[in-house]
């Protein structure tokens, strides 16, 4: 009924139902499908290499697992710092699986989306346990909680030789219809995979939050007396914010070992749990396209870090080490601006770059 | 028919007796209120209802059911709402998002629904808002839609508090001092309010309030509470000719 639906001005709402809808104006979806488009057409005009893919592969594995973070730490405002032993979880579903079943058994390398699929489950349920002592514990002792979990986690792999105490297990290349995929398509063929997760699981948190399932998660951030009194059980919610977290991280520790073609412990260690976390803040915490920008910023930061320091090192004496010392020096630098100047994160500029565009072509 | 009744109430902390021996009955359809000075009890009695306190001795039953044990949420899916003294909203969300978090357990379909938003979810989100739109037309908050909470003033939030406990679609609300802090204009808009949500909605009012006036003017029912005991009930005719009431209030003679 409405009579414009290209943009926003004269764009009139005559049900309900019509706001439900994730793009308002035909214009938000046109650009929105041609992006879209974008991702997935470039790799075939611009042969990055293998090692650039690698880094994209990277940026898209995080993106997966910081959409999971910014569900707990963002929406419904409980601090996680053992984000990578549930990212582990996942990958060690998968090297598990090789370790009883053999590294190119046929349910790790043809029934893959499964073994993700399963591996996002089994972090669920470890986020899930993990998320228990919500029921009690409430802001820091909560976020001390989680990371106890990740000590627990990077102890039990380092010692147990069925993980082969955190030395690399390795995962067998995968089949897909037109065969296995060798070494010159592996990280392109994972770019296309793992790009369809993160849109499906985009889009799947996008409607989530537009019900009674997502509104539950900002109720008990922002009061979870009332959200008691509202009658939902503030408890269970925190300990399905856990599980919602966890899946995505299993999600994501699952692409990591098929990418990396390897599970090794030094990837889900403390100190990947405060970058996915730093992640999240730099992007935006509580906001969906928070975690697109933030691991995009953090991961791109260390690449331009990295050719920077190897730019400089041809003037400094040989032997020093020049990426070591500026990587986390430029990472917790980041860190601090951020929460200086724009706590709300890049989501932020982009909600005022939004609404500046919003009128067009009028100013006011 | 739908009757709250507190017998022999007992709340102490410690050493201290917030409440002691407490008798009340609410009768349904009519606006009862909970007064007395400061410290009297009277929040604590309102927790003690919804069940974010539980009573040391005694029972509370509605309805037939013991609820003295229940928790918050529980309680608030039996029908009995309640609206905050100090302001408990969700401030980092816009009125309409409060509102609709507080039909949560009105809304039913499954999680899968819920993530892919196929024809259920869809179908009663906008059944919800339609509800939710009804409530917002009901306590004139049609201005303040979209706005977040955190941003408006003290006297609309008050207004988005009581929106919020009849989104419940309560049988009994519970109204913590919903007019305290406000000037006579918005007073008389809330007393409106009260009066509507009796008569309109048929719904049972527990009022705590410090303003005798409006009290004493819109209550059919009232008990005093003075050092967390009954010291006196009835008709609001009955409670001011109540010497102890009168004593409790000016002091003695």
């Amino acid at each position: 009924m409405s009579q414009n639906r290209w943009l926003a001005t004269g764009n009139f709402y005559t049900t309900y139902r019509e706001e439900q809808r994730t793009f308002s104006t035909h214009l938000d979806r046109t650009i929105f499908t041609l992006f879209l488009v974008l991702l997935f057409a470039w790799p075939m005009f611009f042969d990055l290499g293998n090692k650039y893919m690698f880094v994209v592969d990277n940026i898209l594995i995080a993106i997966v697992a910081v959409m999971g973070l910014n569900l707990v730490t963002g929406f419904a405002g409980l601090i996680s710092i053992g984000h990578a032993a549930f990212v582990g979880i996942g990958a060690y579903t998968v090297a598990s699986v090789c370790r009883t079943m053999g590294t190119s058994h046929e349910l790790v390398t043809h029934f893959w989306p499964l073994l993700i699929v399963l591996s996002g489950l089994m972090g669920a349920i470890f986020g899930g346990l993990v998320g228990l002592p919500a029921f009690r514990l409430k802001h820091l002792y909560l976020a001390i909680a989680t990371l106890s979990f990740q000590m627990i986690f990077q102890w039990v792999i380092n010692f147990m030789t069925f993980f082969n105490q955190g030395q690399t297990i390795s995962i067998g290349r995968v089949y897909w219809i037109t065969g296995k995929v060798g070494r010159g398509d592996h990280y392109e063929f994972w770019y296309y995979a793992i790009l369809v997760i993160v849109i499906l699981l985009g889009f799947g948190i996008r409607n989530l939050l537009k019900t009674k399932y997502g509104r539950a998660l900002v109720a008990v951030r922002d009061n979870d007396r009332a959200a008691d009194a509202m009658g939902m059980h503030p408890g269970l919610t925190k300990v399905y914010a856990f599980a919602l977290a966890g899946f995505f991280a299993g999600v994501a520790g699952a692409l990591h070992a098929y990418v990396f073609r390897g599970v090794g412990f030094e990837s889900f260690t403390l100190h990947e749990s405060v970058s996915y976390l730093a992640m999240a803040i730099v992007g935006g915490l509580g906001t969906l396209n928070g975690s697109f920008w933030g691991p995009v910023a953090i991961r791109m930061l260390d690449l331009q870090v990295e050719h920077l320091s190897e730019a400089a090192a041809s003037y400094l004496p040989q032997g020093t080490n020049l990426a070591t010392a500026s990587k986390p020096l430029t990472f917790g630098l980041v860190i601090v601006l951020f929460l200086m100047f724009e706590p709300r994160g890049i989501a932020n500029w982009w909600r005022i770059t939004k609404s500046y565009t919003k009128l067009w072509p009028f100013r006011y | 028919m739908t009757e709250l009744k507190i017998s022999d109430v007992t709340l102490s902390f410690g050493g201290l007796k917030a409440l002691s021996d407490v008798d009340m009955t609410i009768e349904p359809g009519l606006i009862t209120s909970i007064i007395g000075p400061n410290g009297a009890g009277k929040t604590s009695m309102l927790n003690c209802i919804s069940g974010f306190y539980h009573p040391t001795q005694g029972d509370i039953f509605y309805k037939d059911k013991k609820l003295t044990h229940a928790s918050p949420h529980q309680i608030s899916n039996m029908g009995i709402a309640r609206a905050f003294q100090n302001l408990e909203l969700f401030s980092g969300l816009t009125v309409l998002d409060n509102l609709l978090l507080a039909r949560h357990q009105n809304l039913k379909y499954s999680f899968l629904h819920a993530v892919f938003f196929f024809g259920k979810a869809s179908r009663v989100e906008s059944e919800n808002r339609s509800f939710v739109e009804d409530v917002i037309d009901f306590m004139e908050l049609e201005p303040y839609r979209k706005s977040l909470v955190g941003n408006l003033s003290y006297g609309i939030q008050k207004k988005v508090e009581v929106a919020r406990a009849l989104t419940l679609a309560p049988d009994i609300l519970l109204l913590d001092e919903p007019m305290a802090g406000m000037n006579i204009e918005e007073k008389e808009d809330i007393v409106r309010f009260v009066m509507d949500i009796q008569k309109e909605r048929n719904i049972t009012v527990v009022l705590v309030e410090h303003d005798l006036g409006v009290v004493m003017d819109i209550s059919d029912r009232i008990y005093v509470l003075d050092f967390g005991e009954v010291i006196g009930s009835g008709t609001p005719e009955e409670v001011s000719q109540n010497p102890k009431v009168i004593e409790a209030y000016i002091g003695e003679e």
